[in-house]
């Protein structure tokens, strides 16, 4: 045990340096210790085992001041305190130091703070239920004592501090025991009684709460609190109750009234997103202050969360700010993503090749690993960009490079599925429809079918071969591994393919069969808008 | 295997009919594995099927080649144990999710036959549907300014603007299915996991682990270069010996065959479970968290690699969660050399 030379107790206005007791504590002498310190400062026999227990605390020896504070009935000097504490003062006023209210909170607080040490010393030995117990003690005692919140008092609020780390710690001890259902009561009970926590406290046990409620896996039962106004948002389950409170504290976090924990972004940044809602997400980031992240960070993280929104043309304006050479011109995943965006539209195709790459420069090291997907990007962008070509031979020469770009790609991300099926649908755009075919040959087999797009381009591409009966097997393999909303491009597919096979009366039933499911679609709430059916899958 | 078993904490009540049939499941289990039984006190049929070494002989028979074919014994035992509608039966049989769904999904592309797991898996996809009678999940996003159980607002409610609200669908509404479609694998699969998701508090660690294993083998990404992610003193790369290169490139060619599609239906459920696995409360179970870090490297990769927004944003976010586990416990009281009462 360590035993620091310049520790003191301090008690009744005097003073008295610790090695004395020190040496007799670690003899394993526990009552001489008590009646040297009694003798010492004049202290009651409780008094000076609560010093004790949190000299031991202080040195780290931990079951000595288990061992200590074992030895006050601490059960006793609750009950003794309980009538006076709720005598409330007769006057306010400035109190003098002797008054009988501070004498009396000065003992709550000395009984409060040794059983408070002891549920610590027992979390440290491992012991959470008998430190649940404990700590469960001084919670009930202040609640059943200060039903209105613990005055105010000149001088030290050592009360206050104690309830609220008690506060603070009690869930966290329900939790490392294991007992759930009773941790969420315990968090509840924290956050949405009188507990005169300050902000940081506060927004600390509803962040731990907030994490609790994401990861755990532990559903908790909803809140019930009686005589609310209307309109008030009760949380359903614990996804929304873990935004609010998260979203509370970042609020919080604006009007400066606690520290900025950049954690709590990221709980929400994944709660966020887990819903889907990044554009939610976005609006968050833009209502934080200016310097709570670097601003190219911020544009960036807006960016993904736009483009996730499917709002690319916002999250592309964003990027070209932070991609500006005067800000982060090599950021990789910037560039990735505007090319990618880039990548969608024929007249930003040039722009998009631009960053693809400068991506592709800039994968070296530890982002090597990157490389490939830079190529897949500027190839993406290069066929793009010959779609709006002013001459043909500038159509032929970007065609040839993009495709150039995909296949080296495809040589470093072998099983990167889209690649392949654009590397498919390249190839089929140039009429070489014998390799378009290999590779939505091995899309297909690599995504095992599951992917509709893959069933209707080897289907296209067998009937652009004039393979029209296996181009038919195809669909009528594709048709029963659909369920019905999807199968209209299917069935539009598969009377194309009788009209090319001159079968115009098989045409004729497949259409008619198609506009029967419309209509039953139009009727019925199934999942799939019609417009989402004949896109791409 | 870690001795960590979670007991269950729930009460069971055990009608007549449900010792029957975990004593049966018991029974015709033994035609399949060979559990050597230690009998103690508290040695119930329950406790045995769910034994760590019962598992793991499991899980090695569902590796192995074929297991997942129509006529697997196994399947057909873990098919009929779940249907037998005992809910720690069914427990017991979602422990092995994490294995039947990595070993399947790898083997779709090799086009082989596995009925039988494809039977499990719908068992546990129409359970699901039954729960939520098909409805969908949905989510209402709070509007700070209107108050909550939790804060006051300043602004006045207008009571009239009660429906600007957004709700979320966290998960869609469930159509039965009789068998896979291969492009409704990725959906019921998905939901299978969201129900392993909604009783992951009662799973033991040995499933979890098992789960991050396969989440680095879907991802099919390597996700080592991430290891050191926005970490201020850069480690350059260390000295590898030309050995340990080898090997890890060797299993770096083995992770990207595993590799799968990964659509929203399936990513967002084992992201929420590895969400569990990397910060729940697992008690700091340290094979768990070296297993789910890894994991997350790897779909993060994974995520980069798709140029995926919607994917980058979550994992990033757990990543930078999970280099920041040990922090300052504000419950602690401060370190004071002046001892006062």
């Amino acid at each position: 045990m360590e035993s620091n030379g310049d520790r003191e107790f301090c008690a009744n206005g005097t003073c008295m340096k610790t090695a004395e007791v020190e040496a007799k504590l670690d003899q394993g002498n526990i009552q001489d210790a008590e009646t040297a310190l009694r003798d010492g400062l004049s202290l009651t026999s409780e008094e000076a085992r609560a010093l004790l227990g949190k000299l031991e605390y202080q040195r780290g020896n931990v079951e000595g001041a288990l061992r200590v504070f074992d030895g006050i009935d601490l059960k006793a000097a609750i009950q003794r305190l309980q009538p006076s504490l709720s005598e409330k003062p007769a006057k306010k006023g400035p109190s003098h130091a002797e008054s009988p209210s501070s004498v009396t909170q000065h003992a709550a607080s000395m009984v409060l703070e040794a059983i408070y040490l002891k549920a610590k010393t027992l979390q440290k030995l491992g012991k959470f239920n008998e430190a649940v117990n404990e700590c469960k003690q001084v919670v009930d005692a202040v609640e059943k004592v200060f039903s209105q919140g613990i005055p105010e008092t000149q001088g030290d609020n050592r009360l206050q501090e104690i309830v609220s780390c008690a506060v603070e710690l009690l869930p966290e001890l329900w939790k490392q025991a294991g007992c759930y259902p009773e941790a969420i009561k315990a968090y509840r009970h924290a956050l949405l009684s009188q507990w005169n926590l300050d902000n940081n406290c506060c927004a600390r046990i509803q962040k731990a709460f907030a994490a609790f409620l994401l990861y755990s896996g532990v559903e908790a039962s909803p809140p019930s609190f009686s005589g609310q106004v209307e309109g008030t948002y009760v949380p359903k389950n614990n996804i929304e109750e873990a935004i609010l409170l998260l979203m509370i504290i970042l609020s919080k976090c604006s009007l400066g009234k606690v520290k900025w924990d950049p954690s709590v972004m990221e709980h929400l940044t994944f709660a966020l997103s887990i819903c889907g809602e990044t554009s939610i997400l976005a609006k968050q980031f833009q209502e934080l202050m200016p310097g709570v992240y670097h601003r190219i960070d911020r544009w960036n993280s807006l960016a993904l969360c736009l483009s996730g929104a499917g709002q690319n043309k916002n999250a592309l304006s964003l990027l070209r700010k932070s991609l500006h050479k005067h800000e982060r011109p090599d950021d990789l995943v910037a560039l990735l993503l505007a090319a990618k965006v880039c990548s969608e539209d024929p007249h930003l195709g040039a722009e998009g090749a631009g960053y693809a790459q400068r991506a592709v420069d800039k994968a070296q090291g530890v982002n090597e690993h990157l490389k490939g997907v830079a190529l897949r990007m500027l190839g993406l962008c290069l066929g793009k960009q010959a779609k709006v070509a002013s001459s043909d031979f500038e159509r032929s020469m970007l065609q040839s490079k993009a495709l150039q770009s995909l296949e080296e790609a495809v040589r470093l991300e072998q099983n990167n599925f889209d690649l392949i099926f654009e590397l498919a649908i390249q190839y089929a755009e140039h009429r070489n429809l014998a390799v378009a075919l290999r590779y939505a040959k091995q899309f297909f087999d690599k995504t095992g079918g599951s992917k509709l797009k893959g069933w209707r381009l080897l289907s296209l591409v067998l009937s652009a071969l004039k393979r029209f009966s296996e181009a038919e097997v195809v669909t009528d393999a594709a048709l029963d591994e659909t369920s019905k909303w999807e199968q209209g491009p299917l069935f539009r597919l598969k009377a194309k393919l009788k009209i090319a096979e001159l079968r115009p009366m098989d045409a004729i039933e497949i259409y008619r069969y198609l506009l029967a499911l419309v209509q039953a679609q139009k009727k019925s709430s199934g999942p799939q808008s019609l417009s989402s059916q004949f896109g791409m899958v | 295997m870690s001795d960590d078993e979670n007991t269950t904490t729930s009460t069971v009540t055990f009608t007549p009919n449900t010792s029957e049939k975990i004593q049966s499941a018991l029974q015709s289990l033994t035609t399949i594995v060979n559990p050597t039984l230690s009998v103690t006190s508290s040695t119930t049929p329950l406790s045995i099927l769910n034994e760590c070494q019962i598992y793991a002989q499991i899980a090695a028979l569902l590796r192995s080649p074929n297991s997942g074919a129509g006529d697997n014994n196994l399947c057909r035992w873990l098919y009929d144990t779940f249907q037998s509608n005992v809910a720690d039966l069914q427990l017991t049989i979602l422990r092995f999710l994490p294995i039947i769904a990595g070993v399947y999904l790898s083997r779709v592309a090799e086009r082989k036959p596995q009925a039988g797991f494809e039977a499990v898996l719908l068992a546990l996809y129409a359970h699901e549907t039954t729960t939520r009678a098909g409805e969908p999940v949905t989510v209402t996003i709070p509007d700070m300014s209107h108050p909550s159980v939790y804060h006051e607002s300043k602004t006045t409610v207008n009571k009239n603007n009660a429906t600007d609200r957004n709700i979320a669908v966290l998960s869609p509404l469930l159509e039965p299915h009789g068998t896979v479609r291969s492009t409704r694998r990725a959906r019921i699969v998905g939901v299978a996991f969201e129900l392993f998701y909604s009783k992951i508090s009662q799973m033991s660690i040995a499933p979890k682990i098992d789960f991050c294993k396969f989440c680095k083998i879907w991802a099919g990404q390597n996700g080592d270069m991430y290891k050191y992610f926005e970490d201020e003193d850069d480690e350059e790369d260390e000295e590898e010996s030309n050995e340990v290169k080898i090997e890890k490139d060797k299993e770096s060619e083995e992770i990207k065959r595993g590799r799968v599609p990964m659509p929203w239906e399936l990513l967002q459920p084992v992201m929420r479970i590895l969400g569990h696995c990397l910060l729940g409360p697992n008690n700091k179970n340290t094979k768990l968290f070296e297993a789910a870090s890894e994991a997350c490297r790897c779909l993060f990769a994974r995520a980069m690699h798709d140029v995926n927004p919607n994917a980058i944003l979550p994992m990033r976010s757990l990543l930078r969660l999970s280099k920041n586990i040990d922090e300052f416990d504000a419950t602690e009281p401060p370190k004071t050399d002046v001892i006062s009462l």
